[in-house]
């Protein structure tokens, strides 16, 4: 059978970094094929180039065989393709019947309920599932507005079906009727690119795989043909030289957090730890392992509702940032725009956002040379890059941007550092940097949690690795003992040995 | 050597000011005297408090429409308090006043910070309960100028000092201190601050453990305050106080504010380019009633539009800023 879409050697860089490179991939119709790859490999870069979000900066896209070019989602749309996610994007003011012919501009100006509502329930029917069109999909389960989704794509006439970890929410019942949607899509005659982190589903559910890696395509081949062991393999080989070099741990022995059965609902649950002065200890796992949340809890933003912490012998219950603050607690958000700068502010002024009382002096006076001075030593220790201190943050590289936010962080002289994702999105010198001040601190004899997506990075930094996998800890690696392999399979729970 | 972008911006709003002040010298027959310079004085010391009042409250990513009301409140009470009470010493007059407007003030903040309402819907209700209220009271007696202690209806006019033919009135010379301590008090202390955090980035101010609830709801009660002090000198300078004073200072304010520079959208801004914004709008607004070409009616239209401009070119200057990147910058 003729493929229904092909991507031909496609090249997309972003600011130098390229997320693909000469990466193709054939689909055909009635057929599922599964993609897996790391954090970062390109997956989703993939998918917005196959739906139009972005263009390729080279190489060739095809729909049954003619030369296409999406300049947007809508042309994509127009050629059959459409993409759901793990997050459902419904619109949730509206009912089921208004969010799958959303995108219809086809209907007649004045709204028949009776045949909208009809003709979505049958839509909803041939997914196998029954859902009153009438409910607003706010009201809906994640599952269900998943399926509102689906129902839309094939409203829109889908010939290629894009699953972007669409079971990563679910549970065990609702994964099994996505299993049914997908695989009467199948018969239908659709092209289905199923994405996910849980490698058996793709056994369960995938006639051919792809695996992917730096952007690279590394192999494609039928499932029959490949085991967990080899796609876990195939994921993570990349060469040796890449690797960051490991440094002799600066651990001191002496217990600064203890933490035990830590749980909170919906998030995470039974996190035991513990953390010495002068450790690294990173929490490694897919994205969506629930880690970020265990960091949050430990910082008061989202306490953790049951389990016992302990700082340096003493039990403490953390409620809020302020009170994890004046622990010695400090926290580098991963979402640097989002959480963590003051993008409009200058250098100084973020720096010393939550040490204001540091520099307070009579009736609230601020003592900004005290500031400046300080903002000035961060800036020679930590090598921030900028033409002055005052310049918003907003227009620094990301690489800076991170280092303010460690600086920000630092100069409340924490006894305990979070951070999350150190160094995602900066370039590899930063990179190195970050490293080499997280390595310093630990000499210290600060204690260091990080939360990282980034293997290479959990290995040549951690002296201890604590993988997550759906909001528990399912394993423990000192750092020199722990490989690339050996963390993946735990991350994404393969039982091969 | 770069200008910093803050004193950039303040270098073009007095180049604008000037240039503005030159077109009407050129258009209207004697403009540039003392006389002129010593009616706008006054006006602009009124718009520049609230203006100052209105730049906390937008700082902290909300806004104040109920200002309008608040200084028609003020200057009604207090004015009916003078005449109860004709012999209360002079210098508690302006802090009563003050009081009164804080009360408002505190009302706002009060709902916008305590229920995480939206302050433009709650002050758009402000504006017209306060409103109302000053409609209810005066409905039996007014205040007018006859009934004032002298002392009052003469203040407006008095002189701090004068330089040559120009008359700095104290109302002037109050107003600049008080933008100046607003000033000082933003940029140098460390409540001050908090007020750009919360503006620029509320999600990572709650991480830096400051407590957003009680700056917004300080913005409220200074805007409330300081339109107290406006409402001052409102009833000093008119007297008569009716069921209209103060009507559309709203627009004058968030329009001073964003044309002085402040981020609509919160967390950054300065006091100083927040004066000469309301400067600019009061002297556009009281020449075009002077200027034959361009009938009076317009004067509003004008005030849109220049809202509109200074609104445009600052979203379109901070989106090039953020997105241009690079460790030099």
């Amino acid at each position: 059978m003729p493929p229904v879409l092909e991507m031909r050697n496609i090249s997309k860089s972003f600011g130098g970094t390229a997320a693909l490179s000469g990466f193709s991939l054939t689909l055909k119709p009635g057929s599922i094929h599964a993609l897996v790859g790391e954090n970062g490999a390109g997956k989703s870069t993939l998918i917005k180039t196959m739906t139009g979000i972005h263009q390729p900066d080279t190489g060739e896209i095809l729909v049954d065989g003619q030369p296409v070019t999406f300049r947007g989602t809508a042309d994509a749309q127009r050629a059959g393709i459409a993409a759901i996610y793990q997050e459902p994007m419904v619109f949730p003011d509206l009912s089921v019947a208004e969010n799958i012919f959303i995108s219809h501009q086809n209907r007649p100006t004045l709204i028949n309920w009776t045949t909208l509502n009809a003709e979505a329930a049958t839509m909803i029917a041939r997914l196998g599932v029954t859902l009153d069109p009438r409910r607003a999909a706010a009201e809906l389960t994640l599952a269900e507005q998943q399926t509102v989704e689906i129902a839309r794509a094939i409203s829109l006439n889908v010939r290629v079906l894009i699953m972007d970890e669409p079971s990563a929410s679910l549970s065990d019942h609702e994964v099994k009727r996505l299993f049914g949607i997908a695989r009467s899509l199948r018969d239908q005659g659709v092209a289905v690119l199923y994405i996910s982190h849980r490698l058996e589903e793709i056994f369960a559910l995938a006639d051919t795989v792809t695996v992917m890696r730096d952007g690279k395509h590394i192999s494609t081949r039928p499932v029959s043909e490949v085991t967990q062991a080899s796609m876990i393999a195939e994921m993570v080989g990349r060469d040796m030289a890449g690797r960051f070099a490991r440094e002799p741990s600066k651990d001191t022995g002496e217990t600064l957090l203890s933490v035990s059965n830590l749980a909170k609902t919906g998030a995470f649950c039974d996190v035991s730890f513990t953390v010495n002065r002068g450790e690294i200890l990173c929490f490694s796992g897919l994205v969506g392992a629930r880690r970020t949340d265990v960091g949050l809890a430990l910082f008061g933003v989202a306490p953790a509702d049951a389990g016992t912490v302990e700082i340096a012998g003493q039990p403490v219950t953390i409620t809020n940032p302020n009170q994890a603050q004046s622990l010695g607690i400090a926290y580098v958000s991963e979402d640097r725009r989002k959480l963590g700068l003051a993008l409009t502010e200058g250098i100084t002024a973020n720096i010393t956002l939550p040490m204001l009382s540091k520099y307070t002096g009579a009736f609230g006076w601020l003592n900004r040379m005290r500031e400046l001075t300080d903002a000035q030593a961060f800036r020679k220790q930590l090598n921030i890059k900028a033409a002055n201190l005052t310049v918003p943050v907003g227009t620094l590289s990301g690489g800076n941007q991170q280092k303010v936010m460690l600086a920000k962080w630092l100069n409340t002289r924490p006894r305990l550092l979070i951070v999350d994702e150190p160094t995602r999105g900066i370039d590899v010198g930063a990179k190195a940097e970050v490293h080499q001040i997280l390595r310093s601190l630990a000499a210290e004899g600060v204690a260091i949690i990080i939360i990282s997506s980034d293997l290479p990075e959990v290995l040549s930094l951690a002296d201890r690795i604590l993988v997550m996998r759906e909001g528990r800890i399912v394993g423990e690696f000192t750092g020199d003992a722990a490989t690339d392999e050996s963390v993946m399979r735990l991350a994404v729970a393969a039982e091969v040995a | 050597m770069r200008i910093p972008l803050g004193t950039l911006r303040i270098l073009v709003l007095l180049a604008v000011f000037a240039a503005t002040v030159l077109f009407f010298a050129s258009q209207i027959d004697g403009y540039l005297n003392a006389r002129l310079f010593n009616r706008i004085s006054g006006s602009v010391a009124v718009i520049a408090l609230i203006a100052v009042g209105q730049a906390f409250v937008v700082l902290t990513r909300n806004i104040d429409l109920s200002i309008g009301s608040v200084v028609g409140c003020s200057a009604y009470f207090t004015g009916g308090i003078l005449i109860a009470y004709p012999d209360l010493p002079p210098l508690l007059v302006p802090l009563l006043a003050m009081a009164i407007g804080a009360l408002f003030g505190a009302l706002n903040g009060f709902l916008v910070a305590r229920f995480h309402l939206p302050s433009i819907i709650v002050t758009l209700a402000t504006l017209a309960l306060f409103r109302s209220i000053l409609v209810q009271s005066s409905d039996g007696s007014s205040i007018t100028t006859d009934r004032l202690p002298t002392w009052l209806t003469e203040f407006a006019t008095q002189n701090a000092f004068t330089l040559g033919e120009l008359q700095i009135r104290w109302i002037v010379v109050i107003s600049i201190l008080v933008v100046l301590a607003a000033h000082i008090f933003l940029t140098r202390f460390r409540a001050g601050r908090t007020f750009f955090a919360i503006g620029s980035n509320p999600d990572a101010a709650a991480f830096a453990g400051i407590n957003a609830g009680r700056t917004i709801f300080l913005a409220f009660v200074l805007s409330g305050a300081l339109a107290g002090l406006a409402g001052f000198m409102f009833l000093s300078r008119f007297g008569n106080i009716t069921v209209v004073a103060g009507l559309g200072l709203e627009l004058k304010s968030v329009g001073a504010v964003v044309v002085g520079g402040v981020n609509i959208f919160g967390g950054s801004g300065n006091l100083l380019g927040v004066l000469i914004g309301a400067a600019l709008i009061d002297v556009i607004d009281t020449s075009l009633v002077r200027w034959e070409l361009v009938s009076e009616f317009w004067r509003e239209a004008v005030l849109g539009l220049l809202i509109l401009l200074a609104v445009a070119a600052d979203t379109l200057l901070m989106r090039r800023l953020l997105h241009r990147k690079g460790g030099s910058a």
